[in-house]
């Protein structure tokens, strides 16, 4: 460093004096491991689950999205004629979206729920069918693994094709290839034109598949649905979902789409917007709150550790003092002095905190493994762990090192 | 001829009111470039006291004092530590020198407090170290060594800075009286190549080979005897 190698020399006798009072020293760096361990570990269990909760949503098909249901505008009594005249969510509104603001939509997609008996050469059962339209699949995360999607021509005309989720494949065709296969839903005959990619996410590695319900899908478009399966002219649709990339634009969006639908609604308040990356939102901050405990928890035993380290610095003092006013009688300023205690504690500092974050990987990866998710440790939480630390040594190590550097040296050099 | 060390008038009082010591009372004295001074006194006078203030260890309750021409009471703590540094050598009865460093390193501590590179300090360092006789010791501790090799250390390490003022608090005290004479036989050497010295002693023979031989009694300066030749 310095070209007299003073700081060097000072790390050394720094070195020195630690290795000489082992037990001292080792004290007096335990409340930094703790520290530092309970910062790093919590953060990173905190990140480790956020990581997880993260990756669910982008195997949902992402977090940028704006969903519009209906939903119950007429609460007792009889409804109004403008109350009847609404025609409720309709392909009509996803589209006016769309066109709306077409910087901030990217992706646009309908969906239109039934209820009906699925039949095929295999199975009979009572089944959810989505009639979806747009961009439907890519939205929620569904990927084609054989076969097609729907034509744009298809979708218009509500032609009588379907899309099979996995289980949904394995259910009505067991045995063979469904692609081409026909199938019975209600009472319309369609074709199967492709079989989606199985989706699995599992919150522990023991665990089941949370997605399993995903794999049901049983697709055919939405004007299909809505017409020949529901006699619906209107195409009124259950969902209509908005992907906003850009998450700056999603409230000004959301304003907007507000007034249009309910221009378009009859000024009836019958649909509701879900804004899934304000949801996000509120879930990451609660996040933070956990995030904050255990910076709390971290920086109190930091606290604690530098308390005891300021009595113990303290008391070395006492042993040293006699020594401090030879380095005073031979030349050392007060300044030199504080210099040296300083670099003291800074070092007991350093070596607490290392080992604090190689105990608080240890405990992230217990804890964990414990919790059957991947551990997940951040630079940024190492960072700030150690920043902390070190900030507290650095606090707690300025009193004793202002007393000792404060002495009187013939006082000193009296001392007994 | 100049003189190295002035004091006017000095005074020291330890404690307050009731428990207070007056441990000196009115020092004048007055030691030129290249002198041999032995202050002498019973226990108690206030020797190690009046060193103490001329090796600006400690400060005076009252007086002044030059030291080379500059008046000592103002100066701030680092620049006194500058001094204690630069042009003071102090060589204690007791040694002390720091137990965990190397001789070599106890002797180049003030040149590392001075500012002065690693390589030269350690050439420096060896080069005081063959002056006072003990050249294979720079490797060992202090605790390996005898009593005069020590007190050799000390000097070799209040010579480090090439003080122009040695001042040495009873250095024989502690030793026995050939090893003494050695180390003494150093400090008369070192007079000759041109240091002023100023040595505490009981020892009257001691006292006998300095230049000039100041008394103290209770705090206050008795007779200066300087000799005839
Ligand atoms: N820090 C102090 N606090 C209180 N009293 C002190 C202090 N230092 C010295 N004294 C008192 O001042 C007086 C002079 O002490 P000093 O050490 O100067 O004597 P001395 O001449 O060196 O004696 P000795 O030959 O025994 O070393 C003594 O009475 C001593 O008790
Ligand atoms: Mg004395």
């Amino acid at each position: 460093m310095s070209r007299t190698g003073a700081f060097t020399l000072r790390l050394a006798e720094s070195w020195t004096e630690i290795r000489e009072n082992l037990g001292r020293s080792v004290l007096q760096a335990l409340g930094v491991m703790v520290g530092v361990a309970s910062v790093l570990g919590g953060f990173s269990i905190s990140d480790s689950h956020q990581a997880r909760s993260d990756e669910r949503w982008r195997k949902l098909g992402g977090m940028e999205r704006l969903n519009v249901q209906p939903a119950e505008a007429i609460r007792g009594g009889n409804p109004s004629a403008l109350q009847s005249a609404n025609l409720g969510l309709r392909r009509l509104d996803a589209d006016e979206g769309e066109e709306m603001n077409r910087k901030a939509v990217n992706a646009t997609s309908v969906q239109k729920n039934a209820r009906a008996r699925v039949r095929s050469p295999y199975a009979d059962q009572t089944r959810q069918i989505s009639g979806i339209g747009g961009d439907f699949l890519p939205l929620n995360g569904y990927e084609i693994e054989r076969g097609r999607l729907f034509s744009t021509s298809e979708l218009e005309a509500g032609a009588p094709v379907c899309l099979l989720g996995a289980e949904a494949a394995l259910a009505f065709f067991p045995t063979g290839d469904p692609l081409g296969q026909s199938i019975t839903l209600g009472e319309t005959r369609v074709v199967v034109v492709g079989v989606l990619r199985e989706l699995v996410f599992r919150w522990r590695d023991g665990d089941g598949n949370a997605f399993a319900w995903r794999n049901r899908l049983i697709a055919a478009p939405a004007a299909f649905v809505a017409t020949r399966m529901q006699g619906d002219k209107y195409s009124r649709v259950d969902r209509v979902t908005f992907k906003i990339p850009d998450l700056s634009l999603m409230e000004g969006f959301a304003r907007e789409l507000v007034a249009v639908l309910k221009s378009n609604h009859r000024l009836q308040d019958d649909f509701r917007i879900d804004d899934i990356a304000a949801r996000m939102r509120k879930r990451q901050s609660q996040g933070q709150v956990y995030n904050i405990v255990f910076l709390l928890s971290g920086v109190l035993s930091l606290i604690g550790g530098g308390m005891v380290n300021v009595n113990i610095q303290l008391a070395s003092l006492k042993e040293r003092v006699r020594e401090i006013g030879v380095r005073m009688a031979i030349g050392a300023s007060g300044k030199e002095v504080f210099k040296s205690f300083l670099t003291e504690a800074l070092l007991l500092t350093l070596l607490g905190s290392l080992a604090g974050l190689l105990l608080g990987v240890v405990f992230a990866k217990a804890i964990c493994s414990f919790l059957e998710i991947p551990a997940l440790l951040r630079p940024t939480s190492f960072l700030l762990a150690f920043v902390v630390a070190a900030g507290f040594g650095v606090l707690f190590a300025l009193y004793p090192a202002w007393k000792a550097s404060r002495l009187s040296p013939m006082e000193a050099l009296r001392y007994e | 001829m100049e003189n190295v060390i002035v004091t006017r008038s000095l005074t020291k009082v330890f404690g307050a009111n009731g428990n207070a010591v007056h441990a000196l009372r009115g020092i004048d004295l007055e030691v030129a470039r290249g002198e041999f001074v032995a202050l002498v006194g019973p226990s108690g006078s206030g020797k190690s006291t009046l060193m103490a203030i001329i090796g600006c260890l400690d400060s005076p309750t009252a007086g002044t004092y030059t030291l080379g021409g500059e008046s000592v009471e103002r100066l701030s703590g680092s620049a006194l530590a500058r001094i204690r540094n630069e042009k003071v050598g102090f060589v204690f009865q007791t040694y002390n020198l720091l137990p965990r460093a190397t001789v070599s390193r106890n002797v180049e501590l003030p040149m590392l407090y001075a500012g002065v590179g690693r390589r030269q300090r350690r050439e420096r360092a060896l080069e005081l170290l063959e002056q006072v006789g003990i050249p294979e010791k720079a490797d060992r501790l202090p605790s390996e060594l005898s009593g005069g090799q020590r007190q050799r250390v000390a000097i070799a390490r209040a010579l480090a800075n090439r003080p122009a003022l040695l001042l040495a608090d009873e250095p024989t005290g502690a030793l026995d009286s050939k090893t003494g004479a050695e180390v003494l036989g150093m400090f008369q050497q070192l007079n000759r190549q041109g240091h002023t010295v100023l040595l505490v002693t009981h020892d009257a023979s001691i006292a006998a080979l300095a230049s000039r031989r100041v008394e103290l009694h209770d705090g206050l300066v008795r007779t200066v005897e300087s000799r005839a030749d």
